[in-house]
């Protein structure tokens, strides 16, 4: 029976290995392959190189010139730019609006609260697709050009509820008896929101914030039908590279990608861990 | 005198903290949606767009009704949707399974390690969902990693078809959807009273009865959360279908896709995304019975 117990053990164990194993074995393969020099087959290994990330940098590489991969450095750094811009306007508006909400909610009571809550849930829960093609017909209908303008508009429609999740979980943690003794001691209403509870619902804002950062970099379906011919984010520029057949320096894009939502990821846990 | 000023202040602060946010949901959230349900009703134009006549004959293409002056009802729609339903059933059923082991190891390792290790499964879900969908198009292609170590191993002597096939769309799908399936899952485990585990086994219950009649019952709210999470998005889902399955496996998002983007039938695409949606409604109504439920049946168990 022991023994029939520790086979249990160490399977369980085995299997979790095996679990971590496929969760970071593709993510390892695709950080090494992107130093491979076999510009055919990506996945015979014939040498180590920093080609392709000269290449996506548009810098002098052994690569010759008609084996130039890459659509342009242009196009792919402009639907960086594209991306960063997006999600610097869509952060701000779905930070600003998301904690707005959640603080009225925190303070007020009034009819219907309840339904109020559950309707900005809704678009969390809505299929991409169906928020995608809806705001498509939208924009046409109404005659607005696509472009950045509606990327912003369309992401806003859905990270303002995953904003307004992470302050609310925040606020619900909060010691309101701080507030009741601010007010006790003559603060008014707009010193104890300035004092307590802005100071105190401060990580979750930074914590919202962050992550419509990076939802809204990561964004594809929805801005893949409102983004209109002309304008490309990086995840459509890659999801049109991968559609013509894939370039040996897609893999270097893809590991500084990686690099750098692990960075931002990294970050906002550490922001949380000093919370507590 | 001060109490209706104090209102009618609280009332403006009120409108100023939620309207802004209550506005933009109402303009560029509902109303889009509710166009959309309008559009699925409208008569396709003859060069895209729609023209304004009452036409149910967009939800008959997939249903088994049509005009058969215009178009025929045909089967293959209705056969794409049972497909998507089953792959993201499968996809369900393979995250949790991979999921629920892993998330009993974990609860039970020392704080230090169990916080390190969920940090390892929530990480990959802030890298780039295209990033991590292409690295299994390296994967599992022909002269891809999957195809080496098989040959390597001499398991395999040609190169198997695994990509572009529905295995291939439902290991992508399971890929990106773990740390959805998990973080519920393991929340339920992580709560999970052991004292009635021993209980169990004290009274003579064998494995097999202990977890199907004890410890699954008891996981079960996270097992449902879980599941509704990753069904959602598989369903509906056109991306990982676009990169894993190419053109040879069609599910509901790829012929959405198309409807908007290669056919211009606007109306009949608006009439497929309903279905998805119906589908949604369909599960979270459930869903919520079975909470309700849940909550009803909490006092007796306690």
């Amino acid at each position: 029976m022991g023994s029939l117990r520790n086979v249990g053990v160490v399977g369980l164990f085995g299997y979790t290995i095996l679990f971590f194993t496929f969760i970071y074995l593709p993510i390892v393969l695709i950080v090494a392959y992107s130093f491979n020099s076999d510009p055919i087959n990506m996945m015979n290994w014939s040498g180590f190189t920093f080609d392709w990330y000269r290449q996506i940098f548009g810098l002098k590489n052994t690569v010759s010139e008609n084996a130039l991969y890459i659509e342009s450095t242009e196009q792919l750094l402009n639907a960086l730019r594209n991306s960063l811009t997006v999600a610097a306007f869509t952060t701000t508006i779905a930070t600003v609006l998301g904690t707005a909400t959640a603080l009225g909610l925190y303070r007020f009571n009034f009819l219907g609260k309840k339904f109020y809550r559950v309707l900005l849930f809704a678009p969390m829960l809505m299929p991409d697709i169906v928020l995608g093609i809806a705001l498509l017909i939208f924009f046409v209908g109404a005659d607005v050009s696509l472009g950045l303008k509606t990327i912003i508009i369309g992401q806003c429609s859905f990270l303002i509820s995953y904003v307004f999740i992470v302050v609310s979980a925040r606020l619900a943690g909060m010691d309101r008896s701080l507030e009741n003794a601010s007010a006790d001691l003559g603060a008014d209403e707009w010193t104890t929101f300035r004092r307590i509870i802005l100071p105190q619902a401060m990580p979750g804002v930074i914590g919202g914030a962050l992550l419509a950062f990076i939802i809204s970099m990561d964004d594809l379906v929805i801005t893949y039908f409102i983004s209109g011919v002309d304008t490309q984010t990086l995840p459509i520029f890659i999801f049109g590279m991968l559609r013509r057949g894939i370039k040996p320096e897609i893999n270097a894009i893809a590991t500084l990608m990686l690099l750098f939502s692990f960075a931002v990821a990294s970050l906002g846990l550490y922001f949380r861990s000093r919370r507590g | 005198m001060s109490t209706s000023t104090l209102r009618g202040r609280r009332r403006s602060q009120l409108g100023i903290l939620l309207g802004p946010a209550s506005a933009f949901l109402a303009i560029f959230f509902l109303c889009p949606l509710l166009i959309m349900l309008v559009y699925s009703f409208l008569e396709p134009g003859l060069y895209g767009g729609a023209e304004w006549a009452f036409y149910p004959d967009n939800y008959g293409r997939i249903l088994g009704f049509a005009n058969p002056e215009f178009e025929d009802y045909d089967p293959v729609y209705i056969s794409i949707f049972l497909r998507s339903l089953k792959i993201a059933l499968i996809t369900v059923a393979a995250t949790l399974l991979v999921c629920y082991p892993a998330a009993f190891q974990i609860s039970r390792l020392p704080d230090r390690w169990k916080n390190f290790a969920l940090f390892l499964i929530t990480l990959p879900f802030f890298a780039s969902l295209i990033v991590r969908l292409f690295i299994w198009v390296l994967i599992l292609k022909k002269t891809g990693f999957a195809n080496m170590v098989l040959a390597g191993l001499h398991i395999v002597s040609h190169p198997l078809e695994l990509i572009y096939t529905e295995g291939a769309i439902i290991v992508g799908m399971v890929y990106v959807f773990i740390p959805f399936m998990f973080l519920p899952v393991y929340a339920s485990v992580e709560k999970l009273d052991w004292s009635l585990v021993r209980a169990s086994q004290d009274l003579g219950a064998n494995g097999f009865q202990t977890f199907w009649r004890v410890i699954f019952p008891l996981t079960l709210p996270g097992v449902v959360g879980g599941s509704i999470i990753v069904f959602i998005p598989a369903l509906g889902n056109f991306i990982v279908p676009a990169v894993l399955g190419g053109a040879k496996v069609m599910m509901l998002g790829n012929l959405i896709e198309q409807q908007f983007l290669g056919a211009r039938n606007w109306p009949f695409g608006a009439a497929l995304a309903m279905l998805v949606m119906a589908a949604v409604l369909a599960i979270l109504f459930f869903y919520i019975r079975f909470e309700a439920r849940r909550g009803d049946d909490a006092p007796v168990l306690r």
